[in-house]
């Protein structure tokens, strides 16, 4: 047998942690402390790593919500079942509580648009309990656009203050289309407001929601390009 | 509901089986995400890209490779397409190799107290320590060492070989072992110099 | 009224040659030329995923028979760096500014790629424009001002704009386009599920109606026009919530309504048995159904 150097035994040491250990490199780990102290360390990294994903949780269910409401609007579910409606409007609530700040985080949003537009569309939970008057379908539309309207503004107000792109067109086009976006959300709150009862009117008040908080999103990430 | 059943109606459309499919799933494709970006916010935000890819892109699944190795495959490329356009910078999966790693010996801080790893990994020190490692190096690791996957299901997931998984795993340990020695080191000092203050400087 | 079909394209066509450098090539190496010109070779295996992210600057994509990605970079000046690198079966190209205070005419950097037919596309270029042709891979394309033009291509298409427009000519697959402000136009396609979806935009619609396919074409104002032969068979849905749906299609109204009456414009039906599903949706757009000429 050959004896071998720390130099060809740290040629070695890959194939070593992969349980491909030559006779040299056993001799050379019992004669080498270096050597031996370095596989012992990557050996308890090795171990020790598993135990990262121990306690990892499941996402939170608005993740699924918001899935299955953006493949329901593409069509991608055919059983036209809608997502379930909450037992309370506290558990709605409850998901603007948990909102991270201030940072937008485009997930969130998309969630909350999803449950949003769920809620109060006809095969809704919502739906079946109020009556058919208009005051009270303007009532749960507004109860469930408010706060995602409250938010996205917030979340414009923080891409604002850390946007920044090196090419004025794109930082004039992404401005100009939000300018856009906006006039079209004022114009569908608008007709919502007219006619409550109006699915279409409601559908593209959502869909306006949405291509904020996406062009939001896209903001942001130019934000963070620089830091 | 088992998966076979599960993909070929979600194929059809079968909002049940979609369900079930990120039932089965989507723990561990969070679970990669968060180890991937290290805040539950932005982990939740690529999971559900990356089962919405998955769900518009799964009637073109033809069992070529197994199902989860697909989904892991769309969910490491959603993370990386947004850890590159957040950094702006390549994120690419091959790196350059460090001259310490290529040295005759392994590595020494001379007049730092030799200290085996062994028994002082903790878990909030090992995921910082994961987290400052390069994208690729992270991806592999990830998906090996914390997820259990074999070498030959990574090289499909990431599209690389085995030995190139194989390679960049050695070389995200290897360089785990740095970060967490240089933590035990910066807490040793830090002990160091609290214990200095207390006594009044006096040593 | 004037028809979408006879306004000229949105889109200048890139025809561009691919031009090879003969014998100076290494495969994987970079053969940096005088000036800024910078091209690189990388050998790959079926279905190789090409990753492009060059903000600033034109991305055109060719198809080629040779196992083998080609990248052709040339760029306005050393103020943006460019990167290609492989993993695998994967090839990343990347550029980027390495100074803060360049103009944006200094980071210009437009890129030539020739790729295998079946490989996977992801691009991200927010100004300039982006030309991909005969790929049949999926594509997932991302820009912001940048202009998108599709020519046969395949797979799974995902397209977003935030107001440059798109055009897909001659394509299958399934597509997906997305824009606040983009124009689209779809010509010749023979795909089974087409969702496209703009605010200000217009969009034009002249393919196949291919059975039990889905068209679904969506914007808020402007003009949606989709063209038909009379031997084409679809099932009808056009609804325009403020504005006005003009119709040249002789449909049978549908057997039963099963949904609420609705407000607005409206319009269903079939023709020739409605093998596919058309639904257009305006809120306060003009929708047109024109024959074709």
């Amino acid at each position: 047998m050959n004896t071998i150097g720390c130099n060809e035994f740290l040629n070695q040491l890959g194939d070593w942690m992969e349980n491909n250990r030559s006779a040299d490199a056993r001799a050379h780990v019992i004669r080498c402390g270096d050597c031996r102290s370095l596989v012992a360390d990557l050996t308890a990294i090795q171990e020790s790593a598993p135990s990262l994903a121990l306690d990892d949780p499941e996402p939170s269910p608005r993740v699924w919500l918001a899935v299955r409401a953006q493949l329901e609007q593409e069509g991608l579910i055919h059983d036209g079942r809608r997502a379930p409606a909450p037992a309370s409007t506290g558990w709605f609530d409850a998901i603007f509580a948990m909102i991270p700040r201030p940072a937008l985080a485009a997930a969130y949003l998309a969630a909350l648009i999803a449950v949003g537009a769920a809620l109060v569309a006809p095969g809704s939970g919502y739906f079946q309990r109020t009556s058919s008057g208009s005051a009270r379908w303007l009532s749960r539309t507004e109860n469930a656009t408010g706060p995602l309207s409250a938010q996205l503004n917030s979340a414009e107000q923080d891409t604002f203050s850390s946007f920044k792109t090196a090419d004025p067109t794109v930082a004039a086009s992404l401005q100009k289309n939000l300018a856009i976006v906006d006039n079209y959300i004022a114009l569908c709150e608008k007709s919502v407001r007219e006619d409550p009862q109006d699915e279409d009117a409601r559908d593209y008040l959502y869909d306006a929601y949405q291509q904020k908080a996406d062009l939001l999103a896209q903001m942001s990430d130019r934000g963070d390009i620089g830091q | 509901m088992a998966e076979p059943e599960a993909i070929r109606l979600a194929q059809q459309g079968d909002a049940a089986a979609f369900e079930r499919l990120y039932q089965l799933h989507s723990r561990r494709v969070y679970s990669l995400c968060l180890r991937m970006v290290g805040n539950t916010a932005e982990a939740e935000d690529l999971t559900q890209e990356a089962f919405l890819q998955l769900f518009r892109k799964i009637a073109t699944f033809r069992g070529e490779s197994a199902f989860s190795t697909w989904l892991h495959r769309l969910a490491v490329n959603v993370v990386l397409m947004k850890l590159r356009k957040k950094s702006g910078k390549e994120t690419s999966l091959e790196q350059v190799t460090e001259g310490d790693e290529e040295a005759g010996t392994p590595r020494r801080d001379f007049g730092a107290v030799d200290i085996e790893l062994t028994g002082s990994i903790d878990r909030v020190n090992l995921q910082r320590a994961v987290e400052q490692l390069p994208p690729g190096y992270r991806s592999v690791f990830v998906l090996h060492d914390v997820q259990g996957y074999e070498h030959n299901e990574i090289a499909e997931i990431m599209g690389c070989s085995i030995g190139n998984s194989k390679s960049q795993l050695h070389k995200a340990r290897m360089r785990l072992r740095d970060l967490l020695h240089e933590a035990v080191r910066a807490k040793a000092r830090e002990e160091r110099r609290a214990a200095g203050s207390a006594s009044g400087g006096e040593v | 009224m004037r028809s979408l079909a006879t306004q000229p394209g949105p889109l200048q066509h890139w025809k561009k040659a691919s031009v090879l450098v003969p014998s100076l090539l290494i495969f994987g190496v970079a053969s940096a030329s005088a000036g800024d010109r910078i091209t690189q070779h990388f050998r790959v295996d079926p279905h190789p995923v090409v990753a492009i992210h060059n903000p600033g600057g034109t991305v055109t994509v060719r198809a080629w028979t040779k196992s083998e990605v080609m990248v052709i970079a040339q760029r306005a000046t050393t103020e943006v760096a460019f990167d290609a690198t492989q993993t695998g079966n994967r090839v990343d190209i990347l550029t980027h500014a390495l100074s803060d205070n360049a103009a944006p005419g200094e980071l210009r950097t437009d890129l030539e790629i020739s790729v295998p037919q079946d490989t996977e596309l992801q691009i991200h270029d927010d100004a300039g424009g982006v030309n991909v042709s005969n790929v049949l891979g999926d594509m997932n394309v991302e820009t912001i001002t940048a202009g998108v033009d599709l020519e046969d291509a395949a797979g799974y298409l995902a397209v977003k704009t935030v107001d440059g427009s798109f055009q897909c000519v001659r394509c299958t697959g399934r597509i997906e386009v997305s824009s606040i402000s983009g124009n689209f136009r779809f010509i010749d396609i023979h795909s089974p599920y087409v969702r496209a979806q703009t605010s200000t935009g217009n969009i034009l619609f002249n393919g196949e109606f291919l059975p039990n396919a889905t068209y679904r074409l969506k914007n808020y104002s402007g003009v949606i026009e989709v063209r038909f032969s009379p031997g084409d068979s679809f099932a009808l849905d056009a609804h325009s919530l403020k504005g006005q749906v003009h119709n040249e299609a002789r449909l049978d109204p549908p057997s039963h309504h099963h949904f609420l009456p609705r407000l607005g414009n409206a319009l269903f039906g079939s023709m020739n048995a409605g093998r596919a599903s058309v639904e257009l949706s305006s809120f306060d757009g003009t929708i047109n159904i024109l024959k074709r000429d």
